[in-house]
């Protein structure tokens, strides 16, 4: 009947308990994106990373993938080499280049290029048609749309551009074999892959690679298997996907600073507004705290009436915050998404159910608990003056 | 009686087995009772409420406190009743000596044994009349058909039987009050301490207060009432008039 009565107290002042909702509600939202901003992305890569069952990535001696023009000379020894390290299940190589889209006698466009095995190869998947074979290319999606090209059509490509006349130099016509999507490209990204033996020999860069992506077997240890690699290759640089993901974390610190802070300003501002709402509340029932007091009520349950009332505002806000907090999230992921060189299939914010149920149960446990001191207040008052307090 | 109902069984037959599981023929003692307010605990520095009150009240009396505003009515009410500690003295309410228990002891004794009709009604606005009157009920430990029953009983007595579902707030002055009396004697107490029943009342709505006061007196509660009400200390068996925080007279009223 105690926690009724809380509950009806909040239902009599409508107007400000829907103010407190909503104000706990959007700090909860505002939580939850930093909850999903403070790790989505590195989940987000790791997954991507591991998507084609490649999550080992080996690059030349101490560079991070594509992080530099630096190759992997002797390549296919070193694949070789790869394959024969315990634990090995698959090795997929990839060249990055530079071509151009040749039109009309004039190099329009450059492309990223991949060199890909097309056997073995974790770039994209294929959406209509087949692996590339000589003289074939697989299209990103977003360049076959703007071109209006599809499966069996030819595009030209150029290895150079003459930057003097601005034409193409050793062009070259290739069929389409194929349409893929390609995982690591940022939205719209215009890209082809063709095989590596091709992109080698018209790039001149022979029997040259940019890095091996992995597959382990599948019961291989990860990161025992990246021990392996190292002491079987120490001429190049071995990354697991946890090794990946650290990188990647310490290059974006500042979103992990940045969700931390607002996080925390948005889990003060909820506390804060259950806090108040609750002290006005136990102000406001001083004195029926102290009837209640004097008819024998035991001051235990009358907090608990007051807990329960933080609690249904912040449980209430914090419902409230969480579909307006994943809504938010994903227009600002669409957002953020659109700047250059983010691969569209990442996601800075990523729903991790337990942090996200953690930061919430913290944020309901507090708004409970905040209403422990005004109502420990409340129950230290002397009850005889209380009692005149309240009849005067 | 004009329109208060006739005692619930239920309370009647609580009051004899409360009887004769524990009789109790002086419900209150208190001895060279002070009560200093203030910084200071003596009563040099601070304001002496109460200056060495010793007052028995036994079983079944309707005894009324008089005197002038801040004379010290409430304060020793309070005191009498476990709401306030007083400075020195003792004070024993049915057979228990307050100063031994501790909060959480005089709280279930006020809870289970007295009752307390406030001047101002003191009900909680967000329950209905019958869920005020459940709520000590509730606290007690009846079980639910149990209260929702004697609750209903006691809405008739003190003729409210059509506004049990009415709040605080959609009921008259004298209409809360009488609900108040209702909660104060859910619990079936040996003891009901009210402080000024009447006084924000009109003089016909106060005559129907003492109608039921006088009908709980007469099935045996004993009834110890603040008041500035005359017909209230007419209607008491015993009037004790106090000046300046002492008793300066103790006996029957003027009829």
């Amino acid at each position: 009947m105690i926690v009724r009565a809380s509950l009806r107290g909040l239902l009599h002042h409508r107007g400000r308990t829907l103010l407190a909702l909503a104000g706990i509600g959007v700090s909860s939202a505002l939580l939850v994106d930093m909850t999903m901003l403070a790790s989505g992305l590195t989940h987000s890569f790791a997954a991507l990373t591991r998507a084609q069952g490649y999550p080992v990535r080996v690059t030349p001696a101490g560079t991070l993938p594509f992080d530099s023009e630096a190759g992997i000379s002797e390549a296919a020894a070193v694949s070789q080499q790869l394959r024969e390290v315990p634990g090995v299940r698959s090795v997929a190589p990839v060249l990055g280049a530079q071509l151009y889209l040749v039109r009309s006698d004039s190099a329009s466009e450059p492309l990223f290029t991949s060199g890909i095995d097309p056997a073995a190869q974790m770039l994209y998947l294929l959406v209509e048609g087949e692996e590339p074979g000589d003289d074939e290319i697989v299209v990103s999606g977003p360049l076959a749309e703007a071109l209006g090209i599809s499966v069996g059509d030819t595009v030209s490509l150029a290895v150079e551009l003459d930057v003097a006349l601005g034409r193409p130099r050793g062009s070259a016509s290739y069929r389409i074999s194929g349409v893929g999507d390609f995982l690591f490209n940022y939205a719209g990204e215009r890209s082809v892959a063709l095989p590596l033996a091709r992109l080698q020999e018209i790039t001149g860069r022979s029997d040259e690679v940019s890095l091996f992506a992995v597959a382990p077997a599948a019961d291989a240890d990860e990161e025992a298997l990246v021990e392996r690699i190292s002491a079987a290759a120490p001429e190049l640089s071995a990354y697991s996907t946890r090794d990946l993901t650290a990188a990647l974390d310490q290059r974006l610190a500042y979103f992990r600073q940045l969700s931390t802070i607002l996080g925390s300003i948005s889990f003060g501002v909820a506390t804060l507004l259950v806090a108040t709402i609750v002290t006005i509340g136990v102000r406001e029932r001083f004195g029926e705290i102290a009837t209640l007091r004097a008819i024998g009520v035991a001051g235990h349950r009358v907090q608990i009436g007051i807990v329960v009332e933080g609690l249904a505002l912040s449980a209430g806000g914090a419902l409230l915050g969480l579909p307006i907090g994943l809504w938010m999230a994903r227009r600002l992921d669409q957002i953020l998404l659109t700047f250059p060189g983010i691969p569209a299939r990442v996601s800075f914010f990523v729903f991790d159910g337990i942090s996200v149920a953690l930061a919430i149960t913290l944020m309901v446990g507090i708004g409970a608990l905040v209403g422990v001191i005004p109502g420990a207040q409340a129950l230290r008052a002397p009850l005889g003056s209380a009692l005149r307090e309240e009849a005067d | 009686m004009s329109r208060a109902g006739r005692l619930p069984d239920a309370l009647e037959r609580g009051r004899a087995a409360s009887n004769l599981a524990d009789p109790v023929e002086v419900v209150i003692r208190a001895s060279g009772v002070q009560k200093v307010y203030g910084r200071s605990s003596s009563e040099e520095g601070g304001v002496a409420a109460l200056r060495g009150v010793d007052v028995v009240v036994a079983s079944c009396e309707w005894t009324a406190i008089v005197g002038p505003s801040g004379c010290g009515k409430s304060t020793l009410l309070n005191v009498l009743a476990g709401i306030d500690a007083p400075t020195a003295g003792t004070v024993e309410l049915l057979g228990n000596d307050l100063g031994r228990l501790d909060e959480r002891a005089r709280a279930r004794l006020r809870l289970l044994r007295v009752g307390f009709v406030f001047q101002r009604f003191h009900l909680l606005p967000v329950l209905t009349a019958a869920e005020n009157i459940e709520l000590p009920m509730a606290e007690a430990g009846v079980a639910r058909r149990d209260r929702r029953q004697r609750s209903r009983e006691l809405l008739d007595f003190v003729g409210l039987g059509g506004r049990t579902d009415h709040r605080p707030p959609q009921l008259s002055g004298g209409e809360q009050q009488r609900v108040a009396i209702a909660r104060a004697v859910a619990n079936q107490p040996d003891v009901v301490f009210a402080d000024e029943p009447t006084g924000e009342l009109d003089s016909r709505t106060s005559a129907q207060i003492l109608e039921l006061f006088s009908s709980l007196n007469a099935h045996g509660t004993t009834l110890l009432t603040v008041t500035h009400d005359p017909e209230i200390a007419r209607r008491a068996r015993r009037v004790i008039e106090m000046s300046d925080g002492r008793i300066v007279s103790d006996g029957r009223p003027a009829r």
